[in-house]
């Protein structure tokens, strides 16, 4: 059996990261910054994702309320998966960029920050689920926990850029046609990374609780038979 | 299933991850009867009560209890004619007696004075000032008798009901639980020692799911 | 019994159980005492430095040594505290609200016992002072929200004390920022108003998740 049906979506990723790639690299430079610039057509990709991916764990974190059907659960963890490994990249693209444009590794500017924030929030949710042993009790709490998060983000980012706002000017940079084209470029590719990426995350998940309800269909034990006779004899008279 | 039971199970499972709790349990309380619940440790007893308590729901099979379904949005309004003694006290360790039982007054609503009747009633008057950490297994354990005096359940549910129990408070039991029956309610008593019972019939746990016992 | 009573007898219960243990009182906030005189000893002594990063630090103490307050162990209940109270009939909802209550008094205690240690050692300008109190009610009620469903959603988990704060940190940014950015705003003159509104918005947005999670959360914590 074939784990993934067909590999259309696998072949439209690559070709279209490779269009990516070859785009970022040869469009032209930023006028004040150099080469150095094309590090945030990684960078901004990467965040959209982590925000997407984030809000795909929320629809399924809902969906299992509503539903408590276990696929939507399967649907909130993956994505909590693949997102806070964009969310890394995001981060660690951001620093790159940032240290010879601006000198330091990390600006307090309202995305990052927020970014920053949901990388925490992706790991204490995944931290959470780890911590749960039963599905459905895991399930629960983590949908809980996914909602709430995503409820404050825009909270949290709108917090941030009116903390920014005060104290900095804002650095509102127009940006060229070709540069934007070639951003968006990135962020239809990263997309498609993240599409593939999930169909596969969803995929093992699946096999896994297979996996898992063929091995207790051949265990069948009840909790109380684990527990026998004692052999050690009970002597009153002793 | 008659529709006057005080709860019924109906082929009740209940799966925790990969294992197997309870399977095709059926169970039927009706008015005016005293249960036994045997099995031995680790049978799921405990489970199986927490289900009727409306506290867990099963993972397969149907049941009500009090005329609300297992499951449903209706066990909220019946579940305060439930008392459950567990196996743990249901009881805050740094109040004392008097504190917790008259919250429990509080808690359903009741004047405060009716929990220190209570108390009295099941021998504890003079410890209300004891804290519930500093007390015996067998003070707490009447202190929850007390709740069931306070409570007036239709239901009464008790885990290890003689455990830590002297002579006089094994009596205790069987009065509180001969009140609520007298009142046209259901008791279920697990206990290790079947001879100690004091009930119409008992039932065992074999195996995750429920025989009766001659 | 009416919501509103329910909502009271369990407050009620949580507060009663703290003044048995003295937690926050005798340990935590102590504890954040110590912490406020040990920073400047770290970041120096230097008088207008102290003045002007004085609130910043607060808050931030406020915010992280929340946790403990939210930990605490009278906030703990065991499994059969938890099902006498469901038992009981207590509504979820009002027993989320109880224990937002019983917290949020407890963090408002820990801020009004902190205060008077950040005013000696750090000195700051508190202009427009009365404003405090409405800041300092709207973070303790944002924390004891936040607080209340993080540790629900971690009951019964063994690594609760690391994984609640995990949890609720990130979460609370904004309070964090609708609080340093009042004061700030107040010493510079500067509108407060819309820190508030941050600040209540927050409260009630959590608020609102919290009533709606107490029944789920409630099932998810057999």
């Amino acid at each position: 059996m074939t784990i993934v049906r067909n590999r259309w979506l696998e072949i439209a990723t690559v070709a279209i990261i490779g269009v990516s790639l070859f785009r970022s690299m040869t469009v032209v430079a930023d006028v004040t910054q150099g080469d150095v610039q094309r590090i945030m057509y990684v960078h901004v990709p990467s965040a959209w994702l982590a925000f997407l991916a984030f809000m795909v764990t929320m629809v399924g974190s809902a969906a299992w309320l509503r539903t408590k059907d276990q696929r939507w659960d399967r649907l909130a963890a993956s994505s909590a998966e693949i997102g806070v490994v964009f969310t890394g990249l995001a981060i660690v693209a951001g620093m790159i960029w940032a240290k010879p444009v601006w000198g330091q590794f990390w600006t307090w500017e309202p995305r990052l920050v927020t970014t920053a924030l949901l990388f925490f929030i992706y790991l204490g949710y995944l931290a959470l689920r780890r911590a749960v042993i039963d599905p459905v009790q895991r399930a629960r709490r983590a949908a809980i926990m996914g909602i709430v998060a995503a409820v404050q983000i825009p909270i949290v980012y709108y917090s941030v850029n009116w903390w920014r706002s005060l104290h900095q000017p804002s650095s509102a940079r127009s940006i060229d046609t070709p540069l934007r084209i070639t951003l968006l470029l990135g962020v239809v590719a990263f997309t498609f990374a993240y599409a593939v990426l999930l169909r596969r995350r969803l995929e093992l998940a699946r096999l896994e609780e297979e996996l898992d309800a063929k091995r207790f269909e051949q265990s069948q034990s009840v909790a109380g038979a684990d527990i026998t006779v004692p052999s050690l004899a009970s002597h009153p008279h002793d | 299933m008659n529709g006057h039971e005080i709860a019924y199970l109906d082929d009740v499972g209940l799966r925790l991850g990969n294992t197997i709790i309870l399977r095709q349990a059926k169970l039927s309380l009706e008015p005016g009867e005293k249960v036994g619940l045997l099995g031995p440790n680790g049978s799921g007893k405990t489970t199986l009560l927490r289900i009727i308590a409306t506290l867990l729901q099963p993972t397969s099979g149907t049941g009500a209890v009090l005329g609300a379904e297992i499951g449903t949005q209706d066990v909220y309004a019946i579940r305060n004619r439930i008392v459950m003694v567990g196996h743990l006290p249901g009881l805050w360790p740094e109040l004392t007696l008097g504190e917790n039982t008259e919250l429990v007054a509080r808690l359903s609503g009741r004047s405060p004075e009716v929990a220190a009747d209570a108390l009295a009633q099941v021998g504890l008057a003079r410890a209300s000032e004891r804290r519930a950490d500093q007390s015996s297994k067998g003070m707490l354990r009447r202190a929850e008798l007390a709740r069931a005096l306070i409570l007036e359940p239709t239901l009464l549910l008790l885990d290890e009901a003689h455990a830590g129990l002297d002579a006089e408070a094994i009596g205790m039991v069987d009065t509180i639980a001969n009140r609520v029956v007298a009142g046209g309610g259901a008791v279920m008593l697990v206990s290790h020692e079947p001879d100690r019972l004091n009930v119409h019939r008992s039932v065992q746990l074999v195996d995750g799911t429920l025989e009766m016992v001659s | 019994m009416t919501f509103w009573r329910q909502v009271y007898e369990v407050a009620r219960k949580d507060l009663l159980v703290e003044s048995r243990t003295a937690e926050v009182a005798l340990m935590t906030a102590p504890f954040g005492a110590a912490a406020l005189i040990l920073i400047p000893l770290a970041i120096g002594t230097d008088a207008p430095l102290l003045s002007q990063l004085g609130p910043g630090l607060y808050w931030i103490v406020v915010l992280l040594f929340g946790m403990l307050v939210i930990l605490r162990k009278s906030a703990v209940d065991g499994q059969a505290q938890r099902d006498l109270v469901r038992l009981l009939g207590i509504e979820p909802a009002a027993a989320f609200a109880g224990a937002t209550v019983a917290t949020s008094a407890l963090v408002l205690f820990f801020e009004v016992a902190l205060g008077p240690i950040l005013i000696a050692l750090y000195n700051p300008e508190l202009r427009g002072w009365p404003w405090l109190f409405v800041i300092l009610p709207l973070v303790a009620t944002g924390m004891g929200l936040l607080g209340t469903i993080a540790s629900g959603v971690t009951t019964s988990i063994g690594t609760r004390t690391s994984l609640t704060p995990l949890l609720i940190v990130p979460l609370s940014l904004p309070l964090l920022m609708g609080a340093t950015q009042a004061l700030e705003g107040l010493r510079l003159g500067r509108g407060i108003v819309p820190w508030l509104i941050l600040l209540f918005a927050v409260d009630l947005a959590l608020a609102v998740s919290g009533v709606l999670a107490a029944r789920p959360l409630e099932e998810a914590v057999t």
